[in-house]
């Protein structure tokens, strides 16, 4: 039998089996190893050259570099934006020099403006309200990177969360007061300058929730979408006093806190960082509201993990000096499950045991595990303990993204990073650092007394949160 | 049973959200939900492309509250279908028709709607306590002391509260309340759970009325 008769790729040519009539003519000779594993079945497509070059072109564009053929429900929403602001339909927030934005691609290979000044913190509820030491964190950092607040950041009162935790919950809520929601945030978002002297649009709003990211992103797609929700919100937000020259304003980007983070971590790292944490092993854990829900705008870097994650809190880790390990199930939701971490705690505490924590521990045997969501942080952090009912003795820290690169940079592990709120087991993590866990606590304890005679320390001025004096 | 249907396939987003299946099943292999209940993703996609009625129904009864929400079914599916934010149709369409299956998951939840729907924050400080929470474990602080004292030691002004995640202004509060009257959700609210709707609705005419007092203050000065 010539090589090229019937057992394609010359494989297994003195296998049993081969030779003329074991297989039908065209077929995979094989005793159950083929071609790359494929099994009897396999046939050779005979394509010429030139067809396979074209063939594999084909994957290469649009598997490869992720541009699946996007169809007209894929296009990229900002081009309808632009097209109803100049039909005067709406105002578009832009990022401008003035908010120095940084550019990066995101799955689809479109381009995301990402503003790195005047911010106008969008904060989450679930993380001021649970693990505060995420915004404190991010403030801290900012003003170690010398950004000024009043001028160059601003966390006001003026704000609601998005509210789409109730409503991916509960399903109370619905598109349109979550349009609504939204559209009176971000407005104030647009105005909030005024009180500080500035023009519209000064600064420009950063959520640091991976829900409210997601859901805004969703909203606003909807919103360009349909003009019949437009004309329904428009009602309430003319009542409210919150639309611009009668438009609604909206935001040229939506951007996530930790796609600051991502763009400034080079900064990070050069400027601020003091502690070595090349000992330290990391795996991440994003938030599948940050890359899956409208993932055609989350952010992808070809040099981290070669694009096939998203690029976020892996490359801070990277910029930091510290070890990335990866795990089978990064893919995985955390098992939050908005109603389920109320009122159904047994699939959340089994879904994080036995799909994150236990992994991490067992694959990765992580030193910690980095995440950019509360929702992600809080059902990570809490539920490791429940753990031991049912003899998974794993845990790990959790913490966000910027609490790491905080305590790398030197950050009280308390006052600032405040480690305190978490019950997952951060204290060898901080040793491993080289921070002494007792020394922060003990300074911490005595601090707190400070704070009962009213002596409080402060990231910025406090009038601030209300509009007053910068 | 054809009306809860004709909502569903009316909403706006219906469309968006579903497009054909390949019955490839990536979703439910992916889905979180799929590993602890009798829930599928494909499921619920097959059943509204089949048009099968009677079975819609029968999944609002139960099954699409166990979904999580994570999206990942939408991430994934090839035919850019989202079962996820099917499931979200269908939940607000239980509501919209007083579904029994609404009103038995929702129980549980009524803290957070009470919380979310008079202060705009879902999780406040005073809710993570041990005692709310004691499959948390015994240590789900580091540093013992009065949640006040505790508060006040994080060094941003808008976090030092403890029946808030942040400190809301007033004005913002009631631009809120306007927003959920308008919108309908109260009248949701009203029917899923009569006694919670009451105690919020008191809550939100005293809100209203310290920010009438406010605004008459800021008058007279």
């Amino acid at each position: 039998m010539k090589p090229t008769d019937n057992t394609p790729g010359n494989h297994n040519m003195t296998a049993d089996g081969a030779g003329p009539g074991a297989m039908k003519p065209g077929f995979h000779n094989t005793d159950g190893q083929g071609i790359a594993g494929h099994g009897s079945f396999f046939q050779q497509a005979d394509l010429s050259r030139e067809e396979a070059v074209k063939a594999t072109d084909w994957v290469r564009k649009h598997v490869d570099r992720r541009t699946v053929d996007l169809g007209d429900r894929m296009d990229d929403i900002r081009e309808h934006m632009w097209e109803l602001e100049r039909e005067g339909e709406i105002i578009v927030h832009r990022i401008t020099d003035v908010h120095k934005p940084a550019t990066v691609k995101t799955l689809f290979g479109w381009e995301k403006k990402i503003p790195t000044n005047q911010l106008w913190h969008h904060k989450s509820c679930g993380q001021c309200g649970n693990i505060p030491g995420y915004p404190t964190s991010l403030l801290w950092v900012m003003n170690n990177l010398g950004m000024v607040p009043g001028k160059d950041y601003l966390d006001e009162t003026d704000q609601t969360s998005c509210t789409a935790w109730n409503y991916h919950g509960s399903g109370i809520g619905n598109v349109e007061s979550l349009a609504a929601v939204f559209l009176r945030n971000f407005h104030q978002a647009y105005v909030s300058g005024k009180q500080h002297g500035f023009e519209a649009g000064h600064f420009f709003p950063l959520v640091h929730c991976g829900t409210s990211f997601g859901n805004y992103k969703e909203i606003r797609k909807y919103l360009i979408e349909s003009a019949e929700l437009r004309e329904k919100v428009k009602k309430i937000l003319g009542k409210l006093g919150r639309l611009v020259d009668g438009k609604l304003v909206i935001p040229e980007e939506i951007v996530h806190y930790s796609e600051w983070v991502h763009v400034m971590r080079n900064r990070i790292a050069s400027e601020l960082q003091k502690i070595d944490v090349s000992n330290i092993r990391t795996t991440t854990h994003v938030a599948c509201h940050y890359y899956k829900m409208v993932h055609e705008d989350a952010v992808y870097d070809p040099d981290v993990l070669g694009g096939n994650r998203t690029a976020i809190i892996t490359s801070l880790s990277q910029a930091l000096g510290a070890q990335v390990i990866d795990y089978s199930t990064w893919y995985d939701c955390c098992g939050f499950g908005f109603r389920h971490i109320i009122s159904e705690r047994e699939f959340t505490r089994s879904f994080t045991m036995d799909r994150k924590i236990k992994v991490a521990r067992q694959e990765a045997n992580a030193d910690v595990l980095l995440a950019n969501d509360t929702g992600c942080v809080t059902t990570m952090d809490k539920n490791q303990w429940i753990g031991k009912s049912h003899e998974q003795n794993y845990s790990v820290p959790i913490m966000a993204d910027i609490q790491f690169a905080a305590l790398a940079c030197g950050a009280d592990p308390f006052k600032i990073v405040q480690l305190q709120w978490h019950a997952s087991p951060c204290e060898d993590l901080v040793e491993k650092m080289g921070i002494s866990w007792d020394s922060a606590k003990a300074r911490f304890q005595e601090y707190l007394k400070e704070v009962e005679q009213g002596n409080i320390d402060y990231l910025y001025n406090p009038e601030l949160a209300y509009g007053g004096a910068k | 049973m054809q009306q809860i249907f004709d909502d569903i396939r009316s909403d706006f987003r219906y469309d968006h959200e579903l497009n054909g299946c390949l019955n490839c099943g990536i979703c439910t292999a992916t889905c979180p939900s799929a590993h602890f209940y009798d829930y599928s993703p494909r499921e619920i996609v097959q059943l509204l492309w089949t048009e099968n009625v009677e079975q819609v129904y029968d999944v609002m009864q139960e099954k699409i509250w166990a979904c999580a929400q994570c999206m990942t079914c939408a991430a994934r599916c090839p035919f850019k279908n989202s079962p996820g934010g099917l499931v979200a149709i269908m939940r607000e369409v239980a509501i919209k028709h007083g579904m029994q299956s609404a009103k038995d998951v929702l129980r549980p939840f009524g803290r957070v709607m009470l919380k979310l729907i008079t202060t705009g924050n879902q999780l406040s400080p005073d809710m993570i306590q041990p005692d709310h929470f004691p499959d948390w474990g015994p240590n789900i602080q580091k540093v013992e002391g009065d949640l006040k004292i505790l508060r006040k030691a994080i060094p941003v002004k808008t976090l030092q509260t403890v029946d808030t995640a942040w400190e809301v202004s007033l004005k913002t509060s009631v631009e809120m309340y306007t927003i959920w009257e308008m919108t309908g959700v109260l009248k949701s609210l009203e029917m899923m759970d009569e006694n919670l709707f009451d105690v919020i609705e008191d809550f939100i005419d005293e809100k209203k009325e310290d920010y009438e007092d406010w605004l008459e203050e800021q008058g007279d000065d």
